[in-house]
């Protein structure tokens, strides 16, 4: 066992609480940034134009970007309840447990994030008439993705984190 | 903070309970949000919006009062002047559209303002006419003749708008199904393409449609070829399986008024679907009542047990509804005639 700094905690405190409200407020504010992203860089559209569009649309029957967000934040927000538990409970006095899953659960939010901003960017870019059921099917395709992302970051920390021989 | 600093795991037991109590916090936050932003609550604003001078934001005003329903009676002067006055056509369709689902009465206002305007000099004022009336849906019954003869209207954009006016307001059935069924034959391949859309999106199908839609199966203009096999492949209002999948939909709120519409244009062949329609006679929202009026008129002689439930409606507090529902009593009656008739002379 590796004894534990007291800077090394305060670290691993602080990555958890970033961690967890990160995944909450990012999961929310990822699908409306892509949105005035490609308003912006893709449609040319001035920012200040894009952003009233924007929240003109945010509750409006048939777009309801609003419900976007939330479909897409749903997943995150179990990711970001599953690092307060499972990060948040980590012992301290052993930082390889700690570290191990914290490359876990970044490899979940990594994959996530990659995934949910790929399936927004496809929308929005090549729309079609079925494309709004993406955003149905997103909160399930994330949340089978995140075990997959956990086992692969996992699998890396155990190469990049021997335990120490004994 | 909350005692991390001495307890054995990364986060004490009790902060991570306080982020918890965030989170739900958080999340009571964006529900209240939502709440403020959408219903009833919602409607100071989007009046505000309908003034305002970018088109599109009064077009989504529109939309969402729309929405809204009853609730949103204060916006009525507003969407009425957007509705007839409004120099952008997709705010007029909007705005009457809204109109439709809020009051009839003010509804039936816009169709009134529009009629005459299908007689106008410039075809521009005709295809606005005819795309505003289409918005109306069932509730511009009225201006079914006006939109019939406008089907004949020189100019193509005028005969294209007048079809899809006529398949949206959909009810009486049978002129509507002749004036696409013409529409079928047109010169114009785009109103031909129009005609053939609204059979297979829009209208229910019958054996003449049926007939006349298959030779276009053949038709050189792939779109409508491809636009005949929809129409073909969709199912048929005689199959009892699409007959009971609407009477389920007549019970959800989300899918009514679609449901009530396709029944009203089934007509007697609707006769199964009369009782989860009887109880919509007495929804809150008026469109509800006044298509399950039409839906019940258009069952005729099957809709014989509505009689009772129609007539305690006769003095709704709407009066299109009540329009409605004397009609449908009326209709219902005359069809028991020559039943009640022919039943007589049968008799020894």
């Amino acid at each position: 066992m590796i004894a534990t700094t007291p800077e090394t905690s305060l670290r691993l405190r602080v990555l958890t609480r970033l961690g967890f409200w990160g995944a909450v407020i990012g999961g929310l504010l990822l699908p409306w940034g892509i949105m005035l992203a490609v308003e912006v860089v893709v449609h040319q559209v001035p920012f200040a134009r894009a952003w009233r569009s924007f929240t003109l649309h945010l509750f409006a029957p048939g777009y309801n970007f609003f419900l976007i967000g939330l479909l897409t934040a749903a997943p995150f927000v179990v990711l970001a309840v599953l690092i307060l538990l499972h990060l948040g409970a980590a012992p301290v006095q052993d930082p390889l447990i700690a570290r191990r899953r914290t490359l876990g659960l970044a490899g979940a939010g990594l994959g996530m994030l990659v995934l949910a901003g790929w399936t927004h960017l496809e929308v929005l870019l090549h729309p079609d008439a079925q494309g709004a059921l993406a955003y149905l099917y997103l909160p399930v395709i994330l949340l089978a993705s995140m075990p997959i992302g956990y086992g692969l970051g996992r699998a890396i920390a155990r190469i990049l984190l021997p335990r120490p021989p004994a | 903070m909350t005692g991390s600093a001495s307890s054995p795991t990364i986060l004490a037991p009790r902060e991570i309970k306080l982020h918890l109590l965030g989170l739900v916090l958080f999340v009571g936050l964006l529900g209240l949000w939502y709440w403020l932003s959408t219903g009833a609550r919602a409607v100071p604003t989007l009046i505000e919006m309908l003034q305002d001078d970018d088109p599109s934001t009064r077009i989504v005003a529109a939309e969402q009062l729309g929405q809204v329903g009853p609730a949103a009676r204060a916006a009525i002067p507003r969407l009425l002047a957007q509705a007839t006055e409004d120099g952008n056509q997709h705010a007029n369709t909007t705005a009457a559209a809204a109109l439709k689902s809020i009051d009839l009465t003010s509804a039936r206002q816009v169709m009134t303002h529009f009629m005459p305007r299908l007689q106008d000099q410039d075809a521009q004022q005709r295809r606005t006419a005819c795309a505003v009336l289409g918005s109306l849906g069932p509730v511009a019954k009225p201006a079914v003749p006006a939109l019939l003869a406008a089907g004949h209207d020189p100019d193509e954009l005028v005969r294209r708008n007048a079809l899809m006016a006529l398949a949206s307001i959909g009810i009486p059935s049978p002129p509507i199904v002749a004036a696409l069924l013409e529409g079928l034959r047109d010169s114009s391949s785009l109103v031909r393409q129009t005609a053939v859309t609204q059979f297979a999106f829009t209208v229910p199908l019958t054996q003449p449609v049926v007939t006349a839609v298959t030779p276009l199966l053949n038709d050189p203009n792939r779109s409508i070829a491809t636009l005949a096999r929809s129409a073909l492949d969709k199912a048929r209002p005689d199959d009892a399986t699409q007959l009971e999948s609407l009477g389920l939909m007549v019970q959800h709120s989300a899918a009514r008024d679609y449901a009530l519409h396709q029944l009203a244009q089934l007509g007697p062949a609707a006769g199964d679907a009369l009782l989860p329609v009887l109880p919509l006679l007495q929804d809150d929202r008026p469109l509800i009542r006044y298509l399950a009026a039409e839906a019940i008129g258009a069952m005729g002689v099957s809709a014989t047990q509505a009689l009772q439930p129609l007539r305690l409606r006769r003095e709704d507090p709407d009066p299109v509804v009540r329009e409605a529902v004397a009609e449908a009593i009326a209709g219902i009656e005359a069809a028991m005639a020559p039943a009640e008739s022919s039943g007589k002379a049968a008799r020894p």
